[in-house]
């Protein structure tokens, strides 16, 4: 019964991990280069979140709020810098990104200080389902998140700009003879990645603390399940999420809690020896 | 006045010009293509022309208007198609998507429409990705997504290069059908006589410069040409075969 409580446990973590892991397979895909920030936007979600939440005590205007401030934040980043590098090697950009990450930790750091703040949720009475207690927070939260994960596939496979995000994903230069705007996708990728981390964020800061460093804390297991899930696939980044949260969890009575993000590790480095292309990933031709 | 005006273009993908003073002009529903040896140009031509060439210096004018400071996604709405020679589809968008990603269409959904009903293949196969085509279904999409805003002047690097040579006299024939539908066609090409063969006119490039410009049928009466640049025609070409393609 106890691993139950363990898989449900990284359900929550993995739903975290799928949608910072969403975020940075979308800015690789079509921005082309693995965004170190992403990690840090994320603790901004949970910073904007948490003083949503202590305002309006509503989830939906809590995550209503960290969406519109990280993806304003996520937009001010490109314009700012990203797009300034616009045609430097992955490697510039992602040395800025870096930069850009630091910024927003120390920004965070020096206005809200170092110490851990907790979103003041009343506690509830959990369900039994199985004999397994479920949280209704949980709940709510995973609903949020598919919601949030419905929502951005909807964009990507439903929308113009979702299939000209994916056109520009594929090919660039095909997509800007097709009469693509480059800067207008990219606005909107950079949004869309905003909002999307600042619900893992808010879920992050809802389930464990706030603190400046929590988003560096996950940016591993996020980048190990964009690697993972192939690199540039949206549907890889969520399912290799969900598989390394649970895996996470289900290491812990191994492991230890301290040492359970090795499993993300791990993971990493036999995805990039044995399937350097993932689970979803395509094939490319190097030549 | 010509569609297309090409006057002194020279530039390249670094510092090193690969175009050394390009000038030609095409007229208005014309077949003009470009031949010339490997390295000779044509394909950096091509990209110079949609936009896609990091450094250009010169005039290209589009029915009279300079392209030069106009991003590639401008010259588009313009009235330029092109269909590049390789990576020419989007391969994880479905068929129909390849066509409704192609930005500023008027009317698309009927616009795609027409463009099902002028490749049937396409049309019955709507929903397949485009990563999954064959050569020439490929080539086929390539060809409608650059049709899709109804160009005017479309451009084509080396169309027939990846097909099978089974395919080769289709694509010329598909190419051939297009200038019937009051499009103007730049075509680089490798398969110059088979090229010419279906074209007004002409150029040959070589090292960035055009060698020989003329009429297409002259072209490929010249022995200098032919010695030089157009290879020996192959038995069918001697016989003709290759104007079941016109």
């Amino acid at each position: 019964m106890s691993y139950l409580v363990l898989v449900q446990n990284g359900i929550a973590q993995g739903l975290i991990i799928g949608l910072a892991a969403l975020s940075i397979t979308l800015v690789f895909g079509i921005a082309r280069f693995p965004n170190a920030a992403a990690g840090d936007m994320l603790t901004f979600g949970g910073y904007a979140g948490l003083f949503a939440f202590s305002a309006t005590h509503s989830l939906l205007a809590t995550g209503l709020a960290a969406i519109a401030a990280t993806a304003l934040l996520s937009l001010l980043m490109y314009y700012a810098v990203f797009r300034r590098l616009a045609g430097r090697s992955a490697v510039s950009l992602l040395v800025a990104s870096i930069g850009v990450a630091f910024m927003i930790r120390a920004v965070l750091g020096v206005s809200f200080g170092h110490g851990q703040l907790v979103y003041e949720i009343e506690l509830t009475r959990p369900y039994i389902v199985g004999g397994v207690r479920v949280s209704p927070l949980d709940l709510k939260l995973a609903l949020i998140a598919f919601v949030t994960l419905a929502a951005a596939f909807g964009v990507l496979y439903m929308t113009s700009i979702g299939r000209q995000m994916r056109a520009v994903a594929d090919n660039s230069d095909l997509a800007r003879v097709s009469g693509i705007r480059p800067q207008r996708v990219m606005a909107s990728l950079w949004l869309l990645a905003g909002a999307l981390t600042a619900i893992a964020g808010v879920m992050l800061g809802m389930k464990t603390i706030v603190a400046p460093e929590i988003g560096w804390e996950i940016l591993l297991p996020a980048f190990a399940a964009a690697i993972f899930g192939g690199i540039g696939s949206p549907i890889g980044a969520v399912a290799a999420g969900l598989i390394l949260g649970v895996a996470q969890e289900l290491s812990t009575p191994l492991v230890g809690f301290t040492y359970k993000i090795a499993v993300s590790f791990a993971v990493m480095c036999a995805v990039l020896v044995f399937r350097p292309r993932g689970l979803f990933g395509k094939a490319e031709a190097v030549r | 006045m010509s569609i297309l005006s090409i006057d002194d273009v020279r530039g390249g993908y670094t510092e090193v010009d690969i175009l050394n003073g390009v000038s030609f002009n095409m007229e208005p529903g014309e077949i003009f293509t470009i031949a010339g040896t490997n390295g000779a140009g044509k394909s950096t031509l091509a990209k110079a022309i949609v936009g896609l060439l990091p450094r250009v210096s010169g005039r290209i004018a589009f029915e009279g208007e300079d392209l030069v400071p106009l991003a590639a996604e401008d010259r588009v709405q313009r009235g330029i198609g092109y269909v590049p020679q390789v990576a020419n589809v989007f391969p994880s968008l479905s068929i129909k998507e390849n066509l409704q990603v192609v930005a500023g269409v008027a009317k698309q959904k009927a616009r795609i429409e027409e463009l099902f009903a002028t490749f049937p293949t396409l049309g019955q196969r709507a929903q397949t990705r485009a990563g999954s085509l064959s050569g020439g279904e490929r080539q086929q999409l390539a060809f409608a997504r650059a049709l899709m805003p109804r160009p005017r002047l479309l451009i084509l690097d080396e169309p027939t290069a990846a097909l099978s040579p089974a395919k080769v006299a289709d694509a010329f024939a598909l190419i051939a059908s297009l200038a019937t539908l009051g499009v103007s066609l730049l075509m680089v090409e490798q398969r110059a006589r088979q090229a010419l063969a279906i074209s007004h006119r002409g150029c040959i490039l070589d090292g960035g410069q055009v060698a020989l410009l003329g009429r297409a049928g002259d072209l490929l009466a010249d022995e200098r040409a032919a010695e030089l640049y157009l290879g020996q025609a192959s038995p069918n070409e001697r016989f003709g075969q290759e104007s079941a393609v016109l």
